[in-house]
Order: C-alpha cells, then sequence, then structure tokens
C-alpha cells in the first residue's frame, strides 16, 4: 500500500502539451505518485499516457503547468544524475537485434555507476530466460523473449523509479504472471512504479492507485477497490441445487449476512456482481479502452 | 568520456556488422588498380588537322597535318567530331569543326590546328606546372576518387548504420540512459572521420607515392576532414528524417545526380558551366584537388563557411534526433 504522507516521489499539476498549434493532447492533468507507490495511468490509445509518460522522462519537451521528480523541478531534473535514478520499459522491445541479449544488457549497462549495475546472468534467470538463447542474437528470439531482455535492461540499474508501458504485453499468461511478481518485488524494495497501460487486469492486481486518463484528461484517480466500490451495486449472484435442479439467484450483500435467504440442497458457487475496472474505465469515460 | 567510449564501441561493431569497412577496403583496392593499371597508362592521341590549301599557301611540313584536295574531303573528314579542319582558300584562313559538345575542348581544339599552321617548336612551350604527366594524373585522379569516396559512400555507409538502430529502435533508448545525445552524434561522426581518414592516408600513400604523401597528406588530411564531417552529419541528418531506407535511396539518387553529378562534370569531363562557382560541393572538390597539387589557394572565408556548415549541421542532427527519440513506436 502507499504510503500516507509520502514524499511525493512524482508530483504534477495542470500538466498542458500540445503537438503543434491545434492538436492538444493534455489538458491540464494532476497528480501525485508517492514514494514506492505503483501508480496505473490507464487509458485508451491516443488518450494521453504515453505523451505524459514522455514528459515526465525527459523525452519531450515543452509542457506547460508544473512537474516534479524527486522533489525537484522537472526542468532541472534531467541531467546525467537523474537517468542513473530512471528505469523505462517501452511499450516495444527495443534492442540491438544483432546482438545477444547478454551482449545488449552489458551494453546499456556500461552506462551506469558499476556499484549500481545488477548481475546480467542472475536478472535474466529472475526472469526465467531461456539458457540455450543467452548469446544468441536478439533477431532469433520470439517476442516474449525479448519483452524479458527489454524488461531486464529497465530494472539492470537498480532504479528508484521505474516507468512501464505495457509491461505485460506479448507475454504468454505464465510469463504475465512472472512480470507482476517482479513488479511486486520492485516495489517491496521501495521502487516506485509508473505503470501505463490498457491491461485492466495488471492495473488491477498490481496497483495501488489508477488514475483514469482520456482525451488528455483524468477522469477518475483512486485505489481499485475504492473505485469499484463506489459504484458497486452490492449483490451477489448464488448458483445453487434444489430439487435436483440448478438455480441461480442474485440478492444483496448484507442478506448474506445471517445465511442464504432461500431454500437450497446445494450451493455451487458464488460471485461478486461488483463492477471490473474496466466497467469503472468506461463509466468514467464513456469510452472502452482498445 | 566513459559513456562515450561505450558509445564508441558499439558503433564500431555495428559499422563492421555492416560490412562498410569490407566495402571501403574493396573501393580501395578498385580505386588503385585503375589508377595504377588503367589511367596513368591512357595516352590520348593528338587531334587529325585536315588542311585544304588551293592556293598552296602554307609551306611548313607538320606531322600533325594532312593535306584534302576539296572542301567537301575536308568536311567529311572532321565529321568525327575531333579532328579540325582549315581552309585557306579565302584571304583569311577558317577553322573549321563540328563542336564535341564541350566549349573547353573545342577550345583547345582550335589552339591545337592553329598551332599545327603555325608550325610547333618545342622549345617555345610554356612551362605551367611542375610535374610530369603521370605524377598529374595521378594526383589528379586520386583527387577525384577520394572526393568521391567521401561524399557518396561515406554518406551512405553512415546512413545504412542509422537506418538499423532506428529500425530496431534503439535510438530512443539511448533517450532515457545517462549519456547526452551530443556524445550519442559525436561518437558516430568519429568513427567516421577516423575510417575516411585512414581511407585517405591509404589511397594517397598507394596512388601518388609515400615521398610526395608526406608532404602533401597534412593539407589533404585537412580537406577529407572537412569533406568528411560536412557528409558525415548529411548523412545522420537524412537517416533521422526520411521515414525508411527506399525514401533515403531516392533522395541519394537525387543528391548524386544534383549535387555530385555537376561537380564531376565540370571536374573531370571539362565541361563548363558558370553557375558551378555557386555550388558548394565545387568548392570542397577544388579544394580537394589543390591539396593534391600542394597550392594553398584557398581561403578564410572557405574555411570560415565551411565551419559554419559543419556547426549548422551539427544543430540540425542535434534537434532532429530530439524528435527521433519521442517519435512514437
Amino acid at each position: 500500500m502507499w504510503k500516507m504522507g509520502g514524499r511525493g516521489m512524482i508530483e504534477v499539476k495542470d500538466l498542458t502539451f500540445s503537438y503543434g498549434k491545434e492538436k492538444q493532447a493534455l489538458h491540464g492533468l494532476t497528480f501525485t505518485v508517492e514514494d514506492g507507490e505503483i501508480f496505473g495511468f490507464l487509458g485508451p490509445n491516443g488518450s494521453g499516457k504515453s505523451t505524459t509518460q514522455k514528459i515526465l522522462t525527459g523525452i519531450l519537451k515543452g509542457h506547460g503547468g508544473e512537474v516534479s521528480l524527486f522533489g525537484e523541478n522537472i526542468l532541472s531534473v534531467h541531467t546525467r544524475d537523474f537517468f542513473q535514478k530512471v528505469g523505462v520499459l517501452f511499450e516495444f522491445p527495443y534492442l540491438y537485434t544483432n546482438l545477444s541479449g547478454v551482449d545488449n544488457l552489458k551494453y546499456f549497462a556500461s552506462f551506469y555507476p558499476r556499484g549500481q549495475v545488477r548481475d546480467v546472468f542472475e536478472l535474466l534467470e529472475q526472469l526465467e530466460f531461456k539458457k540455450d538463447f543467452l548469446k544468441k542474437p536478439v533477431s532469433s528470439y520470439s517476442k516474449g523473449m525479448r519483452q524479458r531482455v527489454s524488461m531486464a535492461r529497465a530494472l539492470i540499474s537498480n532504479p528508484k523509479l521505474l516507468f512501464l508501458d505495457e509491461p505485460t504485453s506479448g507475454l504468454d499468461p505464465s510469463g504475465a504472471v512472472l512480470f507482476r511478481k517482479i513488479i511486486e518485488e520492485e516495489r517491496r524494495k521501495g521502487t516506485t512504479v509508473f505503470l501505463t497501460t490498457h491491461n485492466m487486469v495488471d492495473a488491477d492486481l498490481l496497483c495501488d492507485r489508477v488514475a483514469f486518463i482520456s482525451n488528455g484528461k483524468i477522469a477518475a484517480l483512486d485505489t481499485p477497490e475504492k473505485l469499484k466500490e463506489k459504484n458497486s451495486s452490492h449483490l451477489v449472484e448464488i448458483d445453487y441445487l434444489y430439487n435436483g435442479e440448478r438455480q441461480k439467484r442474485v440478492i444483496e450483500t448484507r442478506e448474506l449476512e445471517k445465511g442464504l435467504p432461500f431454500l437450497h440442497e446445494e450451493v455451487l458457487s458464488i460471485h461478486s456482481k461488483e463492477p471490473t475496472l474496466e466497467d469503472m474505465f468506461i463509466q468514467y469515460t464513456g469510452r472502452g479502452l482498445s | 568520456m566513459e559513456g562515450f567510449l561505450q558509445l564508441l564501441r558499439k558503433d564500431m561493431k555495428m559499422i563492421l556488422s555492416g560490412r562498410f569497412f569490407l566495402l571501403a577496403f574493396l573501393s580501395l583496392v578498385l580505386y588503385s588498380c585503375y589508377i595504377n593499371f588503367v589511367y596513368v597508362k591512357i595516352e590520348q592521341e593528338n587531334y587529325h588537322v585536315y588542311l585544304y590549301d588551293p592556293q598552296n599557301s602554307f609551306s611548313g611540313e607538320s606531322e600533325y597535318l594532312t593535306e584534302v584536295n576539296d572542301r567537301k574531303e575536308m568536311e567529311e573528314a572532321c565529321a568525327d567530331r575531333t579532328s579540325i579542319g582549315i581552309d585557306t582558300s579565302a584571304d583569311i584562313p577558317e577553322i573549321y569543326m563540328l563542336s564535341s559538345g564541350i566549349e573547353t575542348t573545342d577550345h583547345y581544339r582550335a589552339i591545337w590546328a592553329e598551332a599545327v599552321l603555325n608550325g610547333i617548336k618545342e622549345e617555345e612551350a610554356e612551362i605551367i606546372g611542375m610535374y610530369n604527366k603521370e605524377e598529374k594524373s595521378r594526383r589528379e585522379i586520386t583527387a577525384e576518387f577520394l572526393f568521391f569516396e567521401l561524399s557518396a559512400v561515406g554518406f551512405l555507409g553512415l546512413a545504412s548504420v542509422l537506418f538499423k538502430e532506428k529500425q530496431m529502435g534503439v535510438i530512443r533508448v539511448h533517450g532515457i540512459l545517462p549519456v547526452s545525445k551530443f556524445a550519442f552524434i559525436f561518437s558516430k561522426i568519429c568513427v567516421f572521420l577516423l575510417s575516411d581518414l585512414l581511407f585517405t592516408v591509404l589511397l594517397t600513400l598507394i596512388n601518388v607515392g609515400v615521398f610526395d604523401s608526406f608532404i602533401l597528406l597534412p593539407g589533404i588530411l585537412v580537406q577529407a576532414g572537412v569533406l568528411s564531417l560536412i557528409m558525415t552529419l548529411t548523412g545522420f541528418l537524412c537517416a533521422v528524417w526520411l521515414s525508411d531506407f527506399k525514401q533515403f535511396s531516392l533522395f541519394y539518387l537525387v543528391f548524386a545526380v544534383f549535387a555530385t553529378t555537376p561537380v564531376f562534370l565540370v571536374g573531370q569531363m571539362g565541361v563548363s558551366w558558370d553557375f558551378i562557382i555557386y555550388h558548394p560541393m565545387y568548392h570542397l572538390f577544388t579544394a580537394m584537388k589543390s591539396a593534391y597539387f600542394n597550392k594553398t589557394s584557398v581561403s578564410f572565408p572557405y574555411y570560415f563557411t565551411c565551419i559554419g556548415a559543419i556547426g549548422i549541421l551539427f544543430y540540425m542532427v542535434w534537434r532532429a534526433l530530439i524528435r527521433e527519440v519521442a517519435k512514437e513506436g
């Protein structure tokens, strides 16, 4: 859970940005990411997620409003020291395809102080990278393997602030579970994670707080639980057997406190009718996530 | 500094894997073979002069002169566009020739015909240079090949490396690494500059001779350095600006046609175009040639302009790189 009253790792106030004179991408975003928090930035393609991340990582200049990272104004933080404290995973696995995964990591690690860098082989083992491919060129890797090497690149410098753009994209279900476990481990180490995604499962399972962004505006910002709770109908759906027949009934959750308020022989399943994060997103923004 | 050395090492690896050095080595072998086995052995025949002299007014003799019986025969002999006719049937002798298409060549043909008619005296020949024919040929063609190599092939070399990095998307990764964008640009320029200078030294040593090269190389290396920097930065800019290698190939074709071909035609083929003095590549070409003939005719404005151009190109490359890093995947 994020630390209440902790120092803001990222503080954004009235952030605006335009591509050219007519195409305004961000319309006054305001949010704070606390130290050690996993903050989810959720929105469909073209909503302004990547633009925000690019501004925060110093790739994109010329924004309006106030932004501070590590307690300092963004205009003065994008120095060598700043990039030594930050790890970025891009949406696509950008790697030298003519080099092996190990050589890629050794090359990217060479820009950081030696004492800060993690062991390449240990890191790849943690990411369950196939050993047979360690020395093979990246051009022979599957998408999932490339994503693992890219994640290793983002983590190799032991960053204090981690920007992850669609981290589980291109991974099979077990790979996605592994990546979530690794992100959780990073949080336990005290790393702040800024997670940009439109994957609601990742956001729901990982994030301490999420911001819904649509058309360059934040439509809602809270913990996933609270967002769902606020809009919950407090209903449960129960599947049961009665007189040898399968039956279904929807009741209010408070009715459960005194046991099931109807006759039954066997309860087959109980499902919460709580809305999903995606339902909430659609409710707040009026559009889907794809 | 350490980050810069890492970039330098990586760029060297990229160029090696792209077989750029192999291409440069093959060019060196090809140019040297052509210069030593073909170009220096080319002997140009003198232009034939045909004389129609019905009044027998010409009394001298010349091995270069062939007398014809009538005007028609003279005109037929000159139909090859290299031979020259002299018609003395009128009071004032008339020079007759069909244009070769190159104004300078026609001018030399007319001078030659006049000299043949007046009788050539070897001792009257004016010495206009300190080099024998072979020395002149070697320096001239080496300068031209070097100019071609640096302006066309070097330009292509950097672009091909950069397009690979662009396709892999790794340029964007450098935007979030603790290394400056200046270092990213500078390392690439350094690798290609060093490679071009090494090429210059080898090409000059092999084709001009070791002793002469030691005298000429300081001046040649300065010109090669200027040309290499300008072309490498231009290649960098194009590779970042243009979206794919297909577009770049088209641009390269246009560049070759409009930027280097006029210079080559004026410099090597003797084509005369007044506008050529406004062509920036022409000045780089003549500076390179002057360096091979140990002339110090290159002036302060030339160097001032070159340094300014390099500075502007570097700034444009830096801006283009920032834009490229911020692009979507």
